[in-house]
């Protein structure tokens, strides 16, 4: 089973991508802020991380650069998927900058998403 | 004045549109045609309308057509607004198709013509496509509209909202070509200034459109400005007595005209109306600055990437990522075309030569077309016979900072 950790507080994009991924195959984890995404990749065995940018408590760079310094053996290497909810002057740069693989901006294209996780992680179906 | 549905020869059959469906690029699902939509709410992926082409082909003689009052609305069976009253007109489409005899001879080339889109009002393209996104807004009840903007389509939403009475809002980089600004607050439209780029007008825009219930006109984030913009490919088959060119070149920022013409091929030939069925090659021109499409189409990929820092003079071409990235590839690639970038200083050079040579002062993004054309002419990929097309989206005087 290949893990997919979706780091998002708004409940709608959620269930969407949470959906598209389950349908082919992947295990959705869930975080709705920062601290509860860094805690469920300590925790958990993570294939790829997609990262709201726009969180309730840190931002997704925090906890990007978070994520790549981190010590868990593989977590620094983890491909990161950051999406924001508008593509505002120097998110893309920062997010890059933060450790990210990929920017993305809303409204998220499915099969651009599909096409990119896929990228990083094969689909088990 | 309004053109009105005619009867000319056998060119009407009483119904105004034959629009029938709106169905999404990405997953093909289909909506209602009137309600109010946006893109894809499933997988958020552009809509396109569909028209009942059968019933079009059966009661519409597409020679007849000539005869209605110029301009796009005489293509109305094949546009989205059910109610003529609904039109806003201001003399949109039938733009001349020049030929470049001075710069074809230079190059070689014994076929070499210019859609010139400058002939619009507001000086650019965009005016088809914002023509039909407002009259489709007006007849859907839409009372007020948003917009990011590199410049022209701006000042294109704002003259077709004033003549509709709906009220306009503007979001363009700080940037922007002076007359994008002017005429947009001329028209009555509200302008807002930003520090960044059409990336960053777009977020603020539809921040905005969703705090306070604004309609968002982006590109491609609404199902109407594409088919202003294909009339653009059924004038040229049109003035081409119903055949294509080999060769179409066109300077892509949204992709809007593109994905348009592309459409109307589709949809010309669908009604038989065409004498060869050969597709046009479609070049996408795009500047050094800010070429997501370029990188994309040669590495192969579905999707572009962001375009990180973009800059370039030809405003209309810094779009980082298109919303239709996928689409502009996919037909791109069934064209057998090309995608190719060109450089600020070349785009100068090609927009003097162009006036020089041939009288014409092309937008920034139109001298692109130039510029490209010299490429693939020394690439071999062009050969000296074939039908060229290039576009100028817009009219130079509008870009005057530019020139340095």
């Amino acid at each position: 089973m290949k893990n997919i950790l979706y780091i998002e507080d708004n409940p709608d994009n959620l269930l969407l991508v949470k959906r598209v991924l389950t349908s082919h195959g992947y295990h959705v984890l869930e975080a709705r802020n920062g601290f509860e995404g860094l805690s469920v990749a300590q925790r958990e065995d993570v294939d790829l991380i997609l990262l709201d940018i726009n969180l309730p408590d840190i931002d997704g760079y925090e906890v990007a650069r978070r994520l790549r310094s981190t010590g868990k053996s593989g977590l620094a290497y983890v491909p990161i998927i950051a999406i924001t909810a508008n593509a505002l002057k120097g998110d893309a740069e920062k997010a890059l900058e933060a450790g990210c693989d990929v920017y993305m901006s809303k409204p998220i294209n499915i099969r651009e998403l599909w096409a990119r996780v896929e990228g990083f992680v094969e689909s088990p179906q | 004045m309004v053109p009105q549905p005619t009867a000319n020869g056998h060119a009407s059959s009483g119904k105004t549109s034959y629009y029938s469906q709106l169905e999404c690029s990405g997953c093909g699902e289909m909506f209602d045609t009137d309600k109010i939509h946006t893109f894809c709410p499933n997988c958020q992926s552009p809509l396109l309308v569909r028209y009942d082409l059968e019933n079009v082909r059966k009661h519409i003689d597409r020679d007849a057509l000539r005869h209605r009052p110029n301009g796009m609305w005489r293509w109305h069976e094949l546009l989205p607004v059910k109610d003529p009253k609904n039109f806003i007109f201001l003399g949109e489409g039938d733009t001349s198709l020049l030929d470049l005899p001075r710069i074809g001879s230079e190059l070689g080339l014994r076929n070499l013509f210019v859609k010139d889109e400058s002939k619009n009002p507001t000086g650019s393209f965009k005016a088809r496509g914002l023509a039909a996104a407002i009259s489709k807004a007006k007849e859907l009840g839409i009372e007020k509209v948003i917009i990011p903007t590199a410049g022209n389509a701006g000042g294109a939403m704002a003259a077709y909202a004033a003549r509709a009475n709906i009220k306009a809002l503007i979001y363009m980089p700080k940037d922007t070509p002076r007359a994008n600004i002017e005429e947009s607050r001329i028209a009555g439209a509200e302008v807002v200034l930003v520090d960044g780029l059409i990336s960053d007008a777009a977020g603020m825009a539809g921040e905005k459109a969703k705090a306070e219930g604004w309609f968002d006109l982006s590109t491609f984030k609404e199902p109407y400005r594409v088919e202003g913009k294909k009339i653009m490919g059924y004038e040229l088959a049109e003035t081409l007595d119903w055949t294509l060119p080999d060769v179409i070149i066109y300077p892509t920022g949204g992709g809007t005209g593109l994905v348009g013409m592309w459409k109307a091929f589709e949809e010309l030939e669908a009604l038989g109306w065409l004498h060869n069925i050969k597709r046009p090659r479609m070049v996408c021109v795009q500047a050094d600055g800010c070429a997501p499409v370029v990188k994309a189409f040669e590495e192969g990929a579905s999707f572009c990437d962001f375009w990180l820092n973009a800059h370039t003079l030809a405003s209309g071409l810094r779009v980082p990522k298109s919303f239709a990235d996928a689409l502009i590839l996919e037909i791109l690639r069934k064209s057998e075309g090309i995608a190719i970038s060109v450089s600020d200083p070349a785009i100068l050079e090609a927009q003097r030569k162009i006036g020089r040579m041939e009288g014409i002062f092309p937008a920034p993004e139109g001298a692109a077309t130039l510029t490209a054309l010299e490429k693939l002419v020394e690439q071999k990929w062009i050969d000296p016979g074939e039908k060229i097309v290039l576009f100028n989206t817009g009219l130079g005087l509008k870009y005057l900072d530019s020139l340095i």
